[in-house]
């Protein structure tokens, strides 16, 4: 099956666990300046799953409507990114972000903006430091705020096979005092998938040499 | 998980000034790894667990030292864990295997950070290494308590929006595994939203206690289950943090329900029980009562017999010995009628009490039925009709009149009551052999098979089998005793013959009547050959008659006297004995059944004794003569005439005289 083939092998999987590890431990150090209170963030799993899987994980999850920053990006390999919040949070993420000092009218103006903003900062960490580990270079576009239900942000269609692959990373990040977690997701086609195992084993021989 | 480093790990740490604070602590080891040198320094606890002498580690080390002692499985993704801190990962956390000098494999928790420059450049990674064997080993156990009891745990600090749990929490739940859950999904599992799993962060209130049960929906198969939360809640200056575990109680749960059912049946079965123990008992007592009151309408009947014979015997006399009178004649005529009237009601009543002899007598059957049709037909109502065929010849049986006519009039009543939208009942007969017949339990012989036969409702297999069960009814409470077909039954055997149901659910019944035919005229012809005889051949007789009812002796004394005879009256069996032993002369002996101290056939049996060749009538209104009676005696049924007297003189004589 097409999941088999491209499934990441175990130290692929660490490997890719470690570089997004980094991207997200200079969105955190971002984030915490920008929010100044604690952020607890952590990468508990990368899974390649399908577009509907993906939909599913995170309905599982969440009841609510979602909010997404999402950005593509090109290059050796090409897709979309994803930094998913429950629609509940997201004004909460605005008021962190913008520390507090807003009325509600304008924390509700300031939404669109805050949430491009935050996106860009996580997604372009994750983004970045993907590409330089992995020693090539991605072209990103600016972030755009999508709002639905998680089958409308995976653009799975009912009529459709749904059979795009998302290499999904659940992350959690949670703000103390603060309600706030959101998910990162990257959607790609298999053969973008076939060439980031292909860097990311490179990767590994670079790092680990004899050892493997 | 990531979080801000301990502010005392932004000091250096160098092999030879390493914080002896930081060993006492637990630290097995800590190490200072100079990224811009490419050089390793360690303390010597880290040195002793790589087994690196202290002198070695004096100037630092190549940095490929850090992964020597590394388990060769553990050793790429350590790699590949330390390359991301180089390139700027800020935590490193990684649990690992090293393998101590003396072959010993030890858990080891690496915890170190990345020191960036001034232009964000990594420096430094520095970090503590500490021995998690013993905590692995705990952890083991406890990830196999949680798999093996399906106990998932969880621990929630109050703030956040986050719960931390086990795998084993998430497949209770039914939710992909994790270690970490949004508050809201595990909430989202309950079926009610009466009272929260886990509370959500602007609750505000402290829960009292996490003991409590859930009903929830497994969110992989959507099904129902109970599950059980337990644990402690732990006050943490203004906060607190929940820790505690969840399991299905479900099986529990189902067990009391099913518990609960047996019990709840359980009642409702004893109930049942004591329903049907109710009706046997009442069925008893309906028994009993028809027992007793058949006692007593017997008693009444057979004192009201003695009346009766007494009043027929004087009227007889009287008739005779006054002077021939028209007016006379039709006072006494009525008197008659009405001491016969009362007779035919005793005998009715003695039937009733099953007391009654069968009087077995040669029966046209064609004949008996056509008689009855009009009694029939006025009983089961205009909606019903007859249709009475027999064939030319049907030979006589032997059977009681009265009987077969009741047993006849019950079938129909039955057939009628079997086809409620009215209809045709029809009463045929047929002669047939009992080979021919195939009826089980029918003997050898020639039978007139009467049946009774509706279109009716009919009877399943199970109904048939039980129809002539003494009290088997399927007419409602007050409609029938369900006697009525084991009475016809019992009638039948006791002809010789027996009673036989086909039936057809849907189709109709057939009721039949087997009775034997009578053999011939043998056994009524010896009283017409000794009442053929002269009367006076007989001449006077000394006869001795018993009777412990005064009015009964002397009335039978009376009409024994009017044929010409000589009486001696005994009031009892002793008194008739003494009699017999002083007068050898008595040439016949007339007693009554039942009599205190001594019956009729005590009687008989010690006189036969005394005079084997004494002539005896049994005279007796009940059925109540033993079966092993002498058969020489000669039986009278009271009340009886003068002409009845007479007969059973006769008779007594000529088969005395026959032996």
């Amino acid at each position: 099956m097409t999941l088999e083939r491209i499934s990441l092998a175990e130290l692929e999987r660490d490997a890719l666990t470690e570089i997004v590890n980094i991207g997200v431990s200079r969105a955190a150090s971002s984030l915490r300046k920008m929010i100044g209170d604690q952020v607890l963030l952590s990468v508990p799993s990368i899974e390649v799953v399908s577009q509907n899987r993906a939909a599913r994980l995170i309905s599982e999850r969440e009841v609510s409507d979602l909010v997404a920053v999402r950005q593509d990006f090109a290059g050796p390999f090409s897709g979309r990114a994803l930094l998913i919040f429950p629609e509940t949070n997201s004004l909460e993420l605005v008021r962190a972000v913008t520390g507090g000092e807003l009325t509600p009218q304008e924390v509700l103006e300031m939404e669109g903006e805050a949430l491009s903003e935050t996106g860009n900062v996580i997604l372009n960490a994750c983004l970045a430091t993907m590409a330089n580990m992995l020693q090539r270079s991605l072209t990103m576009t600016i972030p755009e705020v999508l709002r639905g239900t998680s089958a409308h942000l995976f653009e799975v269609d009912p009529a459709g096979p749904g059979g795009g692959l998302v290499l999904f990373l659940y992350i959690d990040f949670a703000v103390r005092s603060r309600d706030i977690r959101g998910y990162i997701a990257m959607i790609m086609d298999i053969p973008s998938l076939e060439t980031l195992k292909e860097l990311l084993d490179e990767f590994i021989t670079r790092v680990v040499g004899d050892d493997v | 998980m990531m979080s801000d480093l301990p502010a005392s790990y932004h000091s250096s740490i160098r092999a030879d000034s390493i914080d002896p604070f930081l060993a006492a602590a637990g630290a097995s080891g800590s190490w200072d790894w100079d990224i811009l040198a490419d050089r390793l320094y360690v303390d010597v606890h880290f040195a002793e667990l790589y087994g690196i002498s202290p002198e070695a580690t004096a100037n630092g080390l190549p940095t490929s030292a850090f992964f020597q002692a590394i388990h060769p499985e553990d050793r790429p993704r350590i790699r590949i864990a330390v390359a991301g801190i180089l390139a700027g990962a800020e935590l490193f956390s990684k649990e690992f295997r090293i393998v101590t000098r003396t072959g010993v494999t030890l858990w080891m928790h690496g915890r170190g950070q990345c020191h960036l420059s001034g232009e964000e450049k990594p420096v430094r990674f520095t970090g503590l290494l500490v021995d998690v064997t013993e905590r692995r080993r705990a952890e083991e156990r406890l990830r196999i308590a949680q798999t093996a009891g399906g106990i998932g745990t969880f621990e929630y600090v109050d703030g956040f929006a986050t719960v931390s749990v086990s795998e084993e929490f998430c497949r209770v739940l039914g939710l992909h595994p994790t270690i970490v859950l949004p508050v809201q999904t595990v909430n989202g599992v309950l079926a009610d939203g009466a009272a929260l799993l886990v509370p959500e962060m602007r609750d505000g209130e402290v829960p009292s206690t996490l003991d409590a049960e859930f009903l929830i929906t497994r969110q992989d198969d959507g099904s129902a289950r109970w599950i059980a939360r337990r644990g402690e809640i732990i006050r943490e200056g203004a906060g607190y943090r929940l820790i505690g575990v969840i399991y299905d109680i479900t099986s529990t749960k189902e067990q009391e329900a099913a518990l609960r059912e047996l019990n709840d049946t359980l009642e409702s079965r004893v109930e049942q029980e004591v329903v049907i123990r109710q009706k046997a008992e009442e069925a008893l007592r309906q028994v009993q009562k028809m027992e007793a009151v058949g006692q007593l309408t017997g008693g009444i009947a057979h004192d009201f017999n003695n009346l009766l014979m007494a009043i027929m015997s004087s009227l007889i006399l009287l008739q005779k010995r006054l002077p021939a009178d028209a007016a006379i004649d039709r006072l006494i005529d009525n008197a008659m009628q009405g001491a016969q009237r009362g007779a035919a009601l005793t005998q009715r009543m003695l039937a009733f009490a099953r007391r009654q002899d069968l009087v077995s007598e040669r029966l046209e059957v064609p004949e008996l039925v056509a008689g009855m049709i009009d009694l029939v037909e006025r009983t089961l109502g205009p909606a019903w009709s007859l249709d009475v065929a027999f064939p030319d010849s049907l030979p006589p049986v032997l059977a009681d009149a009265n009987q077969l006519e009741m047993a006849i009039l019950n079938l129909a009543v039955n057939a009628r009551d079997a086809m409620p939208g009215g209809g045709i009942i029809r009463i045929t007969g047929a002669h047939c052999d009992a080979e021919a017949a195939d009826v089980g339990g029918l003997a050898q012989g020639s039978y007139i098979a009467l049946s009774v036969i509706d279109t009716g409702e009919g009877m399943d297999e199970e109904t048939l089998a039980k129809a002539t069960e003494p009290f088997f009814t399927t007419k409602g409470v007050g409609k029938g005793t369900g006697l009525g077909l084991s009475m016809i039954h019992g009638f039948a055997k006791q002809l010789g013959g027996t009673f036989t149901l086909q039936s057809a659910l849907g189709l109709g019944t057939r009721a039949t009547l087997w009775l034997p035919i009578a053999q011939s005229a043998a056994q009524t012809a010896p009283p017409q050959l000794v009442s053929s005889e002269p009367r006076g051949a007989s001449g006077p007789l000394k006869v001795l008659v018993v009777d412990d009812d005064g009015l009964i002796l002397m009335n039978t004394a009376a009409l024994l006297e009017d044929l010409g005879h000589v009486v001696i009256e005994a009031n009892s069996g002793e008194m008739a004995l003494e009699y017999l032993r002083r007068h050898g002369d008595i040439d016949i002996l007339i007693t009554d059944q039942a009599m205190p101290t001594m019956t009729g056939t005590q009687l008989a049996d010690l006189a036969t004794e005394l005079r084997g060749d004494l002539p005896i009538i049994l005279a007796s209104g009940y059925g109540d003569i033993p079966a092993g009676s002498q058969h020489r005696i000669v039986k009278l049924g009271k009340p009886f005439t003068q002409a009845m007297l007479e007969h059973a003189l006769l008779e007594a004589l000529s088969v005395h005289s026959q032996h």
